[in-house]
């Protein structure tokens, strides 16, 4: 605390922006990929995917 | 449990997966009209294609299983006897 006082550091503000309905996938492929929303999707790939780059 | 009765559970299952994403969708954001829109249409489709599933091969809700002549609920497989 004193810390962060003695360098004014800002607390933390976070910022979600608003989501605006475009389109979305086809219910089959919707499920298979875990969202309806194609701006929403950002797989996850693990770190064995990392390695090899 | 045969292809055809598969097929249509799992498009069942793909539309109930789209009807709670724009759910979740339309808690945040409840005055987009189009999203409702679509929201009507998937859940329209879904309890059709369900009331439809119902007649075919039994009850996925106990309340379809009122449409039966005889009580069928626990004629049909728990869902980890299914094999996708």
């Amino acid at each position: 605390m004193e810390e962060m006082m003695q360098v004014r550091l800002r607390l933390a503000q976070a910022y979600v922006p608003v989501q605006v309905y475009m389109q979305r996938w086809d219910p089959m492929k919707a499920l298979s990929l875990g969202t309806i929303f194609p701006e929403l999707y950002r797989p996850y790939y693990g770190r064995e995917h990392e390695r090899r780059g | 449990m045969y292809r055809d009765q598969l097929d249509m559970l799992k498009n069942l299952q793909a539309l109930e997966f789209t009807a709670v994403d724009l759910n979740l969708y339309l808690d945040t954001h409840p005055t987009d009209q189009r999203a409702f829109q679509d929201f009507q249409n998937i859940v329209q489709q879904m309890e059709s294609l369900r009331q439809n599933y119902a007649r075919c091969y039994g009850p996925l809700i106990p309340s379809d299983a009122a449409h039966h002549a005889t009580w069928r609920w626990t004629e049909e497989p728990w869902p980890w006897e299914i094999e996708y």
